[in-house]
């Protein structure tokens, strides 16, 4: 899904996180950590927590591998934002072209196994497998996913 | 933060080779899964049993590591099974359809029980 329209903090309510990590494998854990420990702070906690957590690391991994070519000295920038309706995390690399979004196949497990499609290519359909809404955004010089859950009774998707 | 880099250990029970995976199952982790899978199909087994007790990450590259080992498994007749996955790793299993392919076991006695016909 694309939003043409990038929204800005003002959109939002209140940031309660923003740090970034240098573009190197393993870094996305580091995110994934440092984002759930913020949403447990906001009462994130069991599956919810889990399937936030495996949505940042993909995106983080897609903004380190595909946006910024596991450049260490390139940045991933992460927000984690509130509403008083939604949990946000926005996900920034230095990525130029269009931001990645639905190219390619949805991967079937049949076809990998049949050798048509290759094994990999799971991440954005786990990402939006994990989470209510997957929004990307980009510019010349930036793409920036964001990830929405809707605080809803069971404080999540 | 550091990388806690997989480790296989192989064993033979019966007629299943096991594969006691510890660490992270994600781009690392290839080299050794490779290897511990090559391992197991040495002993010719007829099942291969992956234990996901001490796994507490798999990312989209270890799904499609998993992915690799089952074509293989096919491609030699031999069952692929898991076990000792957390409720968010069988949420994923299933989500990709994995568990499609692959029976998922709560724990290695279940799955050995069941796959031996004991």
């Amino acid at each position: 899904m694309t939003d043409p329209k990038p929204r800005t903090d003002a959109d939002f309510g209140r940031t309660l996180a923003d740090f970034s990590v240098p573009s190197e494998p393993g870094n996305e854990r580091l995110a994934m950590e440092t984002v759930a420990k913020t949403a447990q702070g906001f009462g994130f906690s069991g599956e919810n927590l889990e399937r936030l957590k495996t949505a940042v690391a993909e995106a983080t991994m897609n903004a380190m591998e595909h946006g910024n070519n596991y450049s260490p000295e390139l940045p991933v920038e992460l927000q984690v934002l509130a509403t008083d309706y939604d949990f946000l995390v926005r996900i920034t690399d230095r990525g130029s072209g269009p931001p990645p979004t639905d190219a390619g196949d949805t991967p079937d497990i049949e076809a990998k196994l049949e050798g048509l499609q290759k094994s990999r290519g799971w991440g954005l359909f786990l990402i939006k497998s994990m989470v209510d809404e997957m929004n990307v955004t980009g510019d010349e010089g930036h793409h920036t996913v964001e990830l929405v859950v809707h605080l809803g009774a069971e404080g999540g998707k | 933060m550091e990388v806690r880099h997989l480790s296989v250990e192989v064993r033979l029970e019966g007629d299943i080779a096991v594969l006691d995976l510890t660490g992270e199952i994600n781009g690392f982790a290839e080299e050794a899964l490779s290897a511990a899978y090559a391992e197991a199909e040495a002993m010719d087994p007829s099942t291969v049993l992956l234990n996901f007790e001490k796994v507490d990450y798999i990312n989209s590259t270890g799904i499609a590591l998993i992915v690799g080992l089952l074509a293989k498994a096919r491609a030699s007749r031999r069952g692929l099974l898991a076990c000792n996955l957390s409720e968010h790793y069988v949420e994923i299993f299933n989500i990709t359809r994995l568990s499609d392919f692959m029976s998922v076991f709560p724990d290695e006695k279940t799955a050995v029980g069941e796959t031996s016909g004991a």
